[in-house]
């Protein structure tokens, strides 16, 4: 016979226990959407998934990474760091660190040491104006390494006006802020040009004005002489950025959008003076940043690894879009075994479609930095 | 039983909220042209129908810092929101705050000062009277609600559409002086936004030449990410929405009807069938005022407003 207070005591027991577990059975029914993102360097791509050629440079959360022989290094603390790209020579990258007033380039090495500052935008004046502070994004140098290429909002109308349009500006890579020119004029409240690369004859950039429905849009443009008008490469209804040449510079990858919540990863051949046809090759993703393998073998994008996600790396194999000519079928010889009527060709099996894969799952990659992809 | 008791503590944080967030009943001041009669389901206690038939939510969003005294707050954020649920459309139509109207409190002035002088009543009143429509419910936010609901749901994926660089930017949600300013810089393109930057293009307006109806295109982009993401959250998400939210929500939707909207608005996955419409020129154009007021081209307007509205 239990006594009835060890019986009570007991039930009592068992309602905490059972109450307490309701409580946390359903805290852990939550949704995983509200998680952050994981350190890169926590969960390195899976062992089972390839491990892209060379070094792959990337931002997470003010931070620059590297993605080296399938592992992710932390190359800097979470400062601002973001938009890195590299010397001709590969040694050494550059980066801008940003605050919340104004932004800089810098020179560091490949380990993320920082080798010396390149623009000094901050204010230097004694009443406090935070207008007086510049932005510097973008940065690339051309293939002699002698000019530092970048956005900038130097020719912004401040203190007469709010307008912050930055311009595409060119600047000797060992001179100075004040050395800079303005190679474009950024229009008028529009957001200006951005994402410079220097090419042969000139420079490429994303140019965002209004267009004819009344609407910013982004358009690639190209322009061989500083101060000079340039001239528009895609259409403004496509509305494209984040222009990415291919190793051998005879494509552009880029992200175009159609003035819409989506946005189409695109790559069209370069002559060296015109675009050849756009050509969509991933339309079901949010992609951003498409960033071609050194070695030609693909292209690296970034994009949510689930719907409405923080954005994940991803891979898109060269076959993918540029698949190899099919082989020819192989023709009867004349006089040969077979000399009857022919049989009917077999159906030639269809290749297995080329899809994107998922390289990172649990990150967030920022989407707005572009990625950089050294040998 | 324990078990429910634990599920019910469980969603305590929620239930506070609904509690205290739902239900407002609309006080509107008189006004002698004014239109608007609190409705049926404006009232908590109002027994709830199911939603079968269009109905049409005022959407208010107000900067409420320590600038602002109590509920005299200006609605930096007006949106029309038309949901069909039988034909799964929604339409939503952005109010400039600038546009230069008849309060329904009395008087002229701009449309973002109504909710001030009276509160929700008085904007949906405004809104009512002026743009003949007839308003079911409201839903009124807080700038760091929206804030916390965006980092809630764990950041939202917006295609900006354009660079939005400001270099006065008024640093008033976790600055200790409110008429501070920052400077702003949110990239072009696809991007995951946290509530801060999501915040910041939605709000910022100095470097568009469009102003406000530049901003309320932005709005509404943001608007549509928040609802695409919310589609993935499930019930137990909700205390910690809750907590996010707390004090920063207002609604005259009772909580019959909120539950009702869950699913319905989970069952909405047609991007396309959203009409977004923004009252630029020339349903309005800048008077020339030594004040930004906008003035409206009822003409125009009216008609807009009873197609999409009626």
């Amino acid at each position: 016979m239990i006594p009835r207070f060890v019986l009570g005591v007991a039930l009592a027991a068992v309602m905490v226990v059972v109450g307490t577990f309701s409580y946390i059975y359903l805290g852990s029914k939550q949704s995983k959407i509200a998680a952050p993102p994981e350190k890169p360097t926590v969960s390195s791509p899976r062992a089972q998934s390839l491990v892209l050629p060379g070094t792959l440079y990337l931002t997470q959360s003010g931070a620059l990474y590297d993605l080296a022989a399938g592992r992710f290094h932390q190359l800097t603390g979470e400062e601002g760091w973001t938009q890195p790209s590299a010397t001709p020579d590969g040694n050494s990258l550059l980066a801008v660190r940003q605050n919340a007033l104004f932004s800089d380039v810098y020179v560091l090495n490949r380990f993320g040491r920082v080798q010396r500052q390149v623009t000094d935008n901050a204010s230097h004046q004694r009443f406090q104006d935070i207008g007086y502070n510049y932005w510097s994004f973008y940065p690339r140098l051309s293939p002699d390494g002698q000019t530092l290429w970048m956005t900038y909002d130097g020719l912004k109308c401040h203190p007469e006006c709010f307008d912050v349009s930055l311009a595409v500006w060119a600047m000797p890579f060992n001179g100075n802020i004040r050395q800079a020119h303005a190679w474009t004029d950024g229009g008028y409240y529009t957001g200006g040009d951005v994402q410079p690369i220097p090419i042969a004859g000139g420079v490429m950039y994303t140019k965002y004005s209004y267009g004819p429905d009344g609407k910013l849009v982004g358009q690639l443009w190209f322009t061989g002489r500083a101060g000079s008008f340039g001239r528009p490469l895609t259409d403004p209804s496509v509305d494209c950025r984040s222009p990415s040449v291919s190793p051998d510079g005879n494509q552009f990858a880029m992200v175009c959008t159609y003035e819409k919540q989506v946005s189409y990863l695109t790559i069209a051949t370069w002559s060296g003076e015109t675009i050849g046809p756009l050509k969509s090759i991933i339309t079901n993703q949010l992609v951003a940043q498409p960033t071609w393998a050194p070695d030609g073998s693909g292209i690296a994008y970034l994009a949510p690894g689930a719907p409405a996600g923080p954005f994940q790396l991803w891979w898109l194999p060269k076959a993918a879009y540029a698949p190899p000519p099919p082989s020819p079928s192989p023709s009867p010889t004349p006089g040969g075994p077979h000399n009857g009527p022919l049989p009917s060709p077999s159906p030639i099996p269809a290749a297995p479609a080329v899809k994107p894969i998922q390289v990172t799952t649990n990150n967030g990659f920022d989407a707005t930095s572009p990625m950089l992809w050294l040998g | 039983m324990s078990a429910v008791a634990g599920g019910l503590a469980y969603f305590i944080p929620a239930a506070q909220l609904a509690i205290e967030s739902t239900g407002k009943v609309l006080q509107v001041t008189p006004s002698p042209s004014m239109l608007f009669s609190p409705s049926p389901s404006s009232s908590a206690a109002a027994t709830v129908a199911p939603i079968s038939g269009a109905f049409t939510v005022l959407l208010l969003g107000s900067d409420d810092d320590s600038k602002f005294i109590g509920d005299h707050v200006l609605t930096q954020s007006m949106i029309l929101v038309r949901v069909v649920p039988s034909t799964k459309q929604v339409t939503m139509l952005s109010i400039p705050r600038d546009l230069y109207v008849h309060l329904s409190t009395g008087g002229s002035a701009k449309i973002d000062g109504a909710y001030s002088y009276g509160g929700p009543g008085a904007a949906v009143a405004t809104v009512e009277q002026d743009f003949n429509v007839h308003i079911d419910d409201f839903i009124w936010i807080g700038l760091l609600g929206l804030v916390k609901l965006i980092d809630a749901i764990g950041g939202i994926d917006v295609v900006t559409s354009n660079p939005v660089f400001d270099d006065y930017y008024p640093a008033d949600i976790y600055s200790n002086w409110p008429y501070d300013y920052e400077r702003v810089a949110v990239f072009a393109g696809p991007q995951h936004l946290d509530g801060l930057h999501a915040m910041q293009y939605v709000r910022s307006r100095h470097g568009d030449l469009q102003s406000d109806i530049g901003r309320s295109q932005r709005q509404q982009q943001v608007l549509i990410a928040i609802r695409q993401k919310a589609r993935q959250l499930s019930p137990e998400d909700l205390p910690a929405l809750s907590a996010a939210l707390g004090g920063e929500l207002k609604t005259s939707m009772g909580l019959g009807k909120v539950a009702q909207l869950l699913p319905l608005a989970s069952s909405f996955d047609n991007p396309d069938s959203i009409n977004q419409i923004i009252l630029a020129n020339p349903y309005t154009h800048g008077c020339g005022c030594p004040e930004t007021y906008l003035t409206a081209n009822w003409g125009l307007i009216l008609p807009l407003v009873h197609q999409y509205f009626p």
